[in-house]
Order: structure tokens, then C-alpha cells, then sequence
């Protein structure tokens, strides 16, 4: 695999994780994947694995912080919640993509017509 | 930015504990696994089934560990320690390359690190005072007359003080030797004669008492003296009321006022002062104070903070020009000339050491090109393991990476073995530095030269592991694993890079040599050269007259009568004789002359010569010949009318085509500056200088006309140093019992130590070569022993198909020769070059010195030969049948 390619995916896994922490609050792992399937409306069947990659790389960041808790049905779970460098990075990481996808919208539509 | 370094830190934190983080990440990944299981069975799975659902769903758990492992901590690191664990184990499979090689790099790094902490000590570091960089030298510089750097005057000295506003404070040192009576026997102590801001220029603090005050340098003060601990606890014995009471040097009693700490010393100064006196107070200089021609006043100053040496410089100009004319007798024609102090005390050792360091760093190099072609060698026969790594999935980066590390380990174990060579080699080197070396006491392996150690050992390793662990990495893998044995076949690129490192070591090996050949002949030129005098059998000794005490130079003269008198009544004895100053071992007094009735054509007709006063004895008892004239005799009294001998050089210079006997000189030593004395003879040349330097002109007076307040003796005798020592102290004592006799050593021993500089340079240069020759023999015994090995087919099939014995060793020869007339045309060019920079250290041979070029090659050729002969005598006994067998 390119690395290119892998970066785009990360990038923009950790963004959906970042997007998920922001909107649902305090979350484990498994919330935050299965929150991740809901919104895409299935659309994206992730390993479920793959997230704690993602999870420590913005741990790392210190864009999350985690903490461990207790889940509703009473199990001990690590809670990650968005602090406030990772909500900013949230907002200009989100205009960014919405820029970009506009951008590539167009060019995509354009190539269409042509 | 700040992203990049809480990452770093956390996973150094991870990696710190890695036990604790890999369990947590256990237990979350449980938790995730329980809940996904849980939710399956929600939905209506059985608890077996949901769990293996929740499995898939997840992903392989190791998988994540792995990753997350790898996330968290320092991959880089982890994979690294794993190579090396590997690396060791690999080079415990090979012990003997891995002595071969640990060793060839230990004795490169341990040579460069030794040498390096001389270069460190002796060039780098700092001054030992406070703001070094603010001091500097101030000299008297006349280029009219060839004069680069000299003193100064006192008058002149307190004009650039008062004048200036750009040094902080200004001081001078001069130094010499009084005589300490009164505590236990009489001695020689080295005396620091300064003006009083010394101490505060060098913001140096006492042990114990005082500094001077400027008080203590104005006539009429009370003598004052600053002692060194060094003293104190030795002779002084450690007092404890030293401080007030006086001690006695040249019979004059001197009030103690301060005690300075071992550890310190003035500028300039190679030995260990045992005495600071105000220049006011001593029986030489100070009788020299208001004299404001002459050049004996060492001085140097500390720049205002924020002052360019640039800028003090043009200050000093400008207070030049205003002294010339003002006082255009003593100083037209001078300048002043400003040095960073470091400079100043480092002077040409510099280039010396330099040389050495540049030599040492070349033999480096040819230990490096010696483990890579090892390693070359090596790669070549694991070129199959690495085949299979490839295979299995391993990078080309990771495959460096491997064998990078590999290298690096033996590098390090190199760096170690080499830092223990270093300190053994740091001690055996002191003993061996020359005393002159300034700032020799600072040598030693410390912090600073154990980094440069390990630094030189990394890049040393990374420099001869890289280029074999790229042409590794490269090796196809379809080949290498189909190859059966491994080593019947070599790329063409490998071999190359491995004749090119061996032609690059005998180039380098050029270099050295021909250095060292050219160091060597030189220095054998300058022991073998005539002084211009005989100095076997010569024992010379030193009687120092204290001058309080023998004030007037009727006392000096009749000393040194009675001394002559009752020394050539001795047996074996008889050929004693006076002279001040005694050639090379004494330095050298350059007085101006006048020949009288000629005045000088020019300005630039510099009229220079060294003075010496001698007993009449003295020609004899050197053998220094009489070639026109008489020489003096005991008539040549103070009554009798002045003399003069001169020497060859000066005749012919100042006397071309004409007889001097009979015309008169006008010179002498200060004060009586100006004695017309008569040219009775010419003698022969003398060396007086050093060894190296031509023989200048040089004028002669009796010692019974021009006195000096001591002797030195030289006696002729067959008797033993220690018999005529003890002789020579028996008669001093009989004189005077409180005088002692000093540095009494035999003439050719001194002359010996005079070249201890370039004997030290000369046998460490040769020394480097030596090991150079070694290693470029090995290297190139190296490349054909291994291609013998990879030929061994073809030469097979060569003495099959009826090829001599003889043939084959002439094609392996021939290899080996090609390989040699590579490197030497290489090395030549280079070596030509490398002789040029070393060439103002040379002596009575030219640089491009036809004789040590050809000898070199010469070596190089038979010693690479008989390198290549012990693999080509085993291509030829290779039996035709084995080797196709072998296949």
C-alpha cells in the first residue's frame, strides 16, 4: 500500500473520530466505532480495530484525553473525550475537508461535462 | 511543532513502561470485544457464535497489538536493540573477522582520539582565565628589518598604557631565574618579574595574602614577593606564617605578601613559576626600566568588553606613529603588532599538530576502507541470507537498516577498545611530548575527547558499513538463491568497489609515507649536520651570581677567574671554559652593531649579529676553528684595549672582498652599549640559534671585557657527567658556599633535546605510516586472497586446459600489481601535495624530493606483492580436478 494513500485514510479516520467524540461527548472505543457504522449507514464496514490506531495517534496529539469508566451495562471501558486543542483542530481540519470535497465536487462535475 | 514533541514524549513515556501500556491496551480491547459480543447476542446469536462474529468484526487482536505496540513506543529504537542483539550474535559466528576488524578500528580510533586530546588540549581549549578571547599580545614589529615580533621598552610600555583607550588594563611578564638563600639549600627559582596589574589583567584571585597594588611597582616600594603553593608546601615548608615574613632571592630579602594556587600560571611561561616580584624590585630588568630603546618587555592587555582586536589595533597605529616621532631615535621604524593571546602561546606547534591529526585521520580512513572490504567480502558470501529476508518480506531500507546496525555495533565496540587505547596511548604520548610544547599539562582524555571518540567511531562506523549494506540490499534475489554455494559468482560492481578500496588504501598510505620519509631524512639531516663545533665529551653547567650581592662586575670577572683557575687544576679538567650564551642550549643575544668609519648604505642595511662573551679557552675546548687572526689570551683584559673576534658569516657579509682584522666594531651589551673594539680574528660558524637555522653573523668578546653576573661552564672531559658535576659543584662551593650549580648536562643530550619537537613529530608520523603500510598490505592481501577464492574454478580450468604454474601466479601477480600501480597513481599526485604542506617543516631536502618518492613506491610495490604472493602461491597449487569438482 502507498504510503499516500494510507495517510488520506488515516487523516480522514481520525477526523471522523474527532467529528463522532465532538458530537457524542465522553465514549468508548466501541461507541465510537459503532456510532461510526450508524452514521455512514453502514456504508463503511471498518475493522473495528482500526480506530485504536487512530485513537492513540490523537492521544498522542493530546487532541483526546482518556480516562477509564464505567459503561451502561456495567462494564469497565477507557471513555475518550475531545479536548480543547483537538476541538480546534476539529473546526480547521473540517473547513479544510468541506474546501477540498467543494473543490473536487466541482473539477469531478466539470470533467463530467467535458 | 508542538504536536511533534508531546508525541515524542508520550511515546518515550510508553516506551519507558511497556509492560503497563500493552496491558491496558489488553484490557480495552476485552472490553470492546465483550461489547460487540454482547450486542451479537442481542441480536440473537448464540454466545459461541457472537463471539467469533465479534472477533471478525474487531480484527486479529495480535494485529492491533502489534500496531498499537509499534504506535505507542520508539520502533525506531525497538528494532534497532533487536538488530543489534542480532548483530552480536552474527559477529560471536565470526570471531575472527570480528577481531580483525574491532582491532583495525580500535587502533584507529584510539590513535585519533589520543592525538585528538593533544590538538584539544594544546589548540581548543580555552585559556585558563576568565574571557580568554579578550586576550591578547602586544609586541613591537619592525618590517624594515625583517622583525616580525619582539618586546618592547618600559618607558614605551607606560605610553601604550596611558595612551590608550581600548585595552582594559595592560601588563608585561618576563621571566627568569633568582637564587633563594636562607631556607634550607640554596636554589634556582623560577621568577615571574611583572608589573603589578598582572593578577587583576588575568583576574586571578589568591589563595592566601594579596595581589600586588599598583603601589608595589613604583620605585623606592618595599620589595614585595608573591609565592606559589607549589613553593609554600615544598621548600617554604607550608609556613603557616609565611604571609609578612621575607625570604631572600639573589641575597636581598623579599617581604611575602600573597600565595597563589597551584593550579595557576602566567601566560607565556612553559615551566611552573615559583616566585612573582614587581619589575621595580628585579636586579636585571628593573635596572632596565628608564631605557627606552631595546626590546625585552613581554606585553599583553585585555580588550575592553565590546573592542575588536581590529579596532585596538588601529589604535595602537596610531599611538606608534605619535611615539616615532616623538622619540624617533629608539622608535622609528616600529610598529605595534596585536595577537589573540592562544595564538601567540600555541605559535607553530600548530601546524605540527595539525599535520599529525590530518596523518591519523588518513589512517582512519584506511581502516575504514579495510572493514568495508571485509564486509564487502562478507555481504558477498551472506548475500543468500539476505536473499531470503528479501523473500520474506523485509525492505531494502529494513535490509540497510540490519546490516547498518551490524556495523555500528562493531563500530562501538571499535569506539570502546579504542578509548582504552587512547588513555594508554594519551600516557605514553606525555611522556614522549617535548617539554617546550606549550600547554602540555592540559592533555588528557576528558569529556570533550571521549565524545569526539564515540562521535568518530559512529561516523567511522556508518562510513565503512554503508556502502557494503547498499550494494547488499541491491542483490537480486532470484540469483543469489538459485546460487548453490554462495560464492562461486561476484557482481562485477562489488569487486570493483573492493579494488577501488584497495587502491584507495595504498593511496593514502602514499600520502603517509612520503610524509614520514621526507620527516625522517629531514631529521636525520638535522642531527647529522655540523654545528660548527665539537659537542663530544662537552659537560656544560650553570652558576648563577646573585646580584645583590655581587653587584660590580669586578666581583663577576674575579669569580670567574678564580673558577677557571681551580678548575683547571683539576685532573681531567682542564679543558673548562666561559660562555654566555652557550650555543642552542642557551637561546641566542642579537645585538646592533656599527663598523666604524662605514656607515650603513641604507635603512634596511640591518647591521645584527649574536654576541657572546667567552674565556679565552673557549674556541679551543669546542673546537671551533681560528681562520685568520689570534684568538683571545689572558692579556685581553679590562686595562687592555677592546677586542673583538667575529665570525665567517659576518666577515662576508659586512666585508666582502676585504680583510676586517684590524677594523674596529662599535657594539655591547647594555648598558655599555657602545665600545669600539678592534677585529683581532675570524672563526669559524656556529649554529648558535638552533640546529636548523643557518649560521648567522655572530661577534665575540672576552668574557674578562664583558662580564655577566654568572657562568656557564663548559668543560672537555672524558671523565663522567656526574664525576665533573660534582667536580664543578666542589669548586663553586669553595668560592661561595650559598651558590648553586645548575642544569649541568652533556652537551650532545641537550643538543638531542633541542630537536625533541621534531623527533616527537618525525616518530609519530612514521609510526602512522608504519601502521598504514600494514593495514594496505592487509587490505590488499584481502582482495586477492578472496579473488583467488572466487576464481578457483576458472584457474581450474586454466591449468587444464595447460596453463603453467608459473602462468598463474603471474596472473594473480599481475592483479595485484594492477591494483598497486592504481593506488600509486593516485597516491603521487596526492602525496606531492600533502609534502608541500608539510614542506616549511622540512630541513635541507626539497618537498618533491625525488629519493623518498621512489623509495616509498618502491616499498609500496614489494610489500603489496608480497602480499599478493601468499594467495597466488595457493591459486597455483589449486589441483584442476577439485576445483571442477567443486562445482
Amino acid at each position: 500500500m502507498s504510503a499516500d494513500k494510507s495517510d488520506i485514510l488515516q487523516g480522514t479516520l481520525d477526523l471522523m473520530v474527532l467529528k463522532t467524540l465532538d458530537v457524542m461527548g465522553p465514549v468508548h472505543g466501541y461507541g465510537i466505532a459503532r456510532r461510526i457504522e450508524q452514521i455512514s449507514e453502514e456504508a463503511l464496514q471498518i475493522n473495528q480495530g482500526t480506530i485504536y490506531a487512530s485513537l492513540v495517534r490523537l492521544m498522542q496529539r493530546r487532541w483526546i484525553s482518556g480516562a477509564w469508566g464505567t459503561s451502561d451495562n456495567n462494564r469497565k471501558a477507557k471513555f475518550y473525550s475531545i479536548t480543547k486543542a483537538g476541538r480546534k483542530q476539529l473546526n480547521a481540519e473540517a473547513e479544510n475537508w468541506e474546501r477540498i470535497s467543494t473543490v473536487i465536487g466541482r473539477v469531478l462535475r466539470l470533467a463530467d461535462r467535458g | 511543532m508542538f504536536a511533534w514533541i508531546t508525541t515524542l514524549a508520550s511515546r518515550m513515556c510508553a516506551w519507558l513502561s511497556p509492560g503497563h501500556v500493552d496491558r491496558e491496551f489488553a484490557s480495552e480491547l476485552e472490553a470492546h470485544l465483550d461489547m460487540l459480543t454482547d450486542e451479537n447476542i442481542r441480536r440473537g446469536m448464540p454466545p459461541e457464535q457472537a463471539r467469533r462474529a465479534a472477533r471478525i468484526k474487531l480484527g486479529g487482536v495480535t494485529q492491533l497489538k502489534e500496531t498499537n505496540h509499534e504506535l505507542r513506543g520508539l520502533p525506531l529504537i525497538e528494532t534497532f536493540l533487536q538488530d543489534a542483539r542480532y548483530a552480536l550474535r552474527m559477529l560471536q559466528k565470526s570471531p575472527g573477522f570480528t577481531a580483525v576488524a574491532v582491532l583495525t578500528l580500535a587502533l584507529g580510533i584510539g590513535a585519533n582520539t589520543a592525538i585528538f586530546s593533544v590538538v584539544y588540549a594544546v589548540l581548543l581549549k580555552p585559556l585558563p582565565y576568565a574571557n580568554p578571547n579578550q586576550l591578547v599580545s602586544a609586541f613591537q614589529a619592525n618590517t624594515q628589518e625583517g622583525i616580525p615580533e619582539t618586546g618592547t621598552s618600559y618607558p614605551n610600555f607606560e605610553e601604550w598604557r596611558a595612551q590608550n583607550h581600548v585595552f582594559s588594563e595592560l601588563a608585561t611578564i618576563d621571566f627568569h631565574q633568582l637564587t633563594l638563600t636562607g631556607r634550607g639549600e640554596p636554589s634556582e627559582v623560577d621568577t615571574c618579574v611583572v608589573t603589578p596589574e598582572h593578577f587583576a589583567l588575568l583576574d586571578v584571585k589568591p589563595l592566601q595574602g594579596r595581589v600586588f597594588f599598583p603601589e608595589d611597582g613604583k620605585r623606592g616600594a618595599p620589595p614585595v614577593v608573591i609565592v606559589s603553593e607549589n613553593l609554600w608546601r615544598g621548600t617554604l615548608g607550608a609556613d603557616p606564617k609565611i604571609l609578612g615574613s621575607s625570604i631572600n632571592l639573589d641575597k636581598r630579602p623579599f617581604t611575602v605578601i600573597g600565595i597563589m594556587p597551584a593550579s595557576f600560571r602566567s601566560p607565556f611561561i612553559n615551566s611552573k613559576p615559583e616566585v612573582w616580584i614587581p619589575l621595580v624590585q628585579d636586579p636585571l630588568f628593573g635596572s632596565w626600566m628608564a631605557r627606552r630603546g631595546g626590546h625585552w618587555l613581554a606585553v599583553f592587555g585585555r580588550l575592553k568588553p565590546g573592542v575588536s582586536i581590529a579596532q585596538a589595533q588601529a589604535e595602537m597605529d596610531a599611538i606608534s606613529e605619535r611615539l616615532a616621532s616623538e622619540f624617533p631615535a629608539e622608535n622609528k621604524g616600529w610598529t605595534v603588532r596585536l595577537v589573540p593571546m592562544q595564538k601567540e602561546i600555541v605559535g607553530d606547534v600548530r601546524t605540527a599538530l595539525l599535520v599529525l591529526l590530518g596523518a591519523v585521520g588518513l589512517v582512519l580512513l584506511i581502516a575504514c576502507a579495510n572493514i568495508a572490504n571485509l564486509l564487502l567480502t562478507r555481504a558477498t558470501s551472506r548475500s543468500k541470507e539476505i536473499a531470503v529476508r528479501t523473500a520474506l518480506g523485509a525492505g531494502r531500507i529494513r535490509i540497510i537498516r540490519q546490516l547498518l546496525s551490524e556495523t555500528v555495533v562493531l563500530g562501538l565496540l571499535g569506539g570502546v577498545i579504542g578509548i582504552a587505547l587512547a588513555y594508554w596511548g594519551v600516557r605514553a604520548l606525555s611522556s614522549l611530548l617535548p617539554d617546550n610544547l606549550p600547554r602540555v599539562n592540559a592533555i588528557r582524555v576528558d569529556n570533550f575527547v571521549l565524545i569526539f571518540a564515540l562521535v568518530l567511531s559512529a561516523i567511522a562506523s556508518v562510513a565503512f558499513g554503508l556502502v557494503p549494506a547498499l550494494f547488499a540490499s541491491k542483490s537480486d534475489i532470484q540469483s543469489s538463491l538459485r546460487e548453490g554455494s554462495g560464492r562461486s559468482g561476484e557482481g562485477g560492481n562489488r569487486r570493483r568497489a573492493r579494488s577501488c578500496l584497495a587502491a584507495a588504501e595504498i593511496a593514502l598510505a602514499m600520502v603517509l609515507l612520503v610524509a614520514a620519509g621526507l620527516l625522517l631524512r629531514s631529521f636525520s639531516k638535522l642531527t647529522s649536520v655540523s654545528p660548527g663545533f665539537e659537542p663530544q665529551h662537552i659537560v656544560k653547567a650553570e652558576i648563577s651570581l646573585p646580584q645583590f650581592q655581587y653587584s660590580k662586575p669586578q666581583q663577576w670577572t674575579a669569580f670567574s677567574d678564580q673558577l677557571l683557575a681551580h678548575l683547571q687544576t683539576q685532573p681531567g679538567l682542564q679543558d673548562s671554559a666561559i660562555a654566555i650564551p652557550v650555543p642552542i642550549t642557551d637561546g641566542y643575544i642579537n645585538l646592533g652593531f656599527e663598523i666604524v668609519g662605514v656607515p650603513p648604505a641604507s635603512q634596511s642595511d640591518s647591521r645584527l649579529a649574536n654576541y657572546v662573551s667567552v674565556s679565552p679557552e673557549y674556541f679551543r675546548v669546542m673546537q671551533i676553528p681560528l681562520l685568520s687572526g689570534r684568538l683571545f689570551d689572558q692579556q685581553d683584559i679590562t686595562s687592555a684595549p677592546a677586542v673583538t673576534l667575529i665570525s665567517k658569516a659576518l666577515a662576508q657579509r659586512y666585508f666582502p672582498n676585504q680583510d676586517p682584522i684590524g677594523k674596529h666594531l662599535n657594539f655591547g651589551f647594555p648598558p655599555n652599549g657602545d665600545v669600539s673594539r678592534e677585529i683581532i680574528g675570524i672563526v669559524g660558524d656556529v649554529r648558535d640559534t638552533s640546529l636548523g637555522d643557518a649560521p648567522g653573523p655572530m661577534m665575540y668578546v672576552p668574557f674578562a671585557q664583558a662580564p655577566f653576573w654568572g657562568a656557564n661552564l663548559v668543560v672537555k672531559s672524558t671523565l663522567s657527567t656526574s664525576v665533573v658535576a660534582a667536580a664543578i659543584r666542589q669548586e663553586v662551593q669553595k668560592i661561595d658556599k650559598d651558590l648553586p650549580v645548575t642544569d649541568v648536562g652533556k652537551l650532545p643530550d641537550l643538543l638531542d633535546a633541542s630537536v625533541s619537537q621534531q623527533r616527537f613529530r618525525t616518530f609519530l608520523l612514521g609510526l602512522f605510516a608504519v601502521m598504514a603500510l600494514i593495514l594496505a598490505a592487509t587490505g590488499i592481501f584481502g582482495v586477492i586472497s578472496y579473488s583467488v577464492t572466487c576464481r578457483t574454478n576458472e584457474i581450474g580450468i586454466r591449468v587444464a586446459l595447460g596453463a603453467s604454474r608459473s602462468a598463474i601466479l603471474r596472473m594473480i601477480l599481475r592483479e595485484t600489481l594492477l591494483l598497486t600501480s592504481a593506488g600509486l597513481l593516485i597516491g603521487i599526485p596526492c602525496a606531492l601535495i600533502a609534502s608541500h604542506l608539510i614542506g616549511h617543516m622540512l630541513f635541507g631536502i626539497s618537498a618533491n624530493d625525488p629519493i623518498t618518492l621512489a623509495a616509498v613506491a618502491f616499498t609500496l610495490v614489494a610489500v603489496t606483492t608480497l602480499a599478493g604472493f601468499i594467495p597466488a602461491r595457493r591459486a597455483m597449487q589449486v589441483d584442476p580436478m577439485v576445483a571442477l569438482r567443486h562445482e
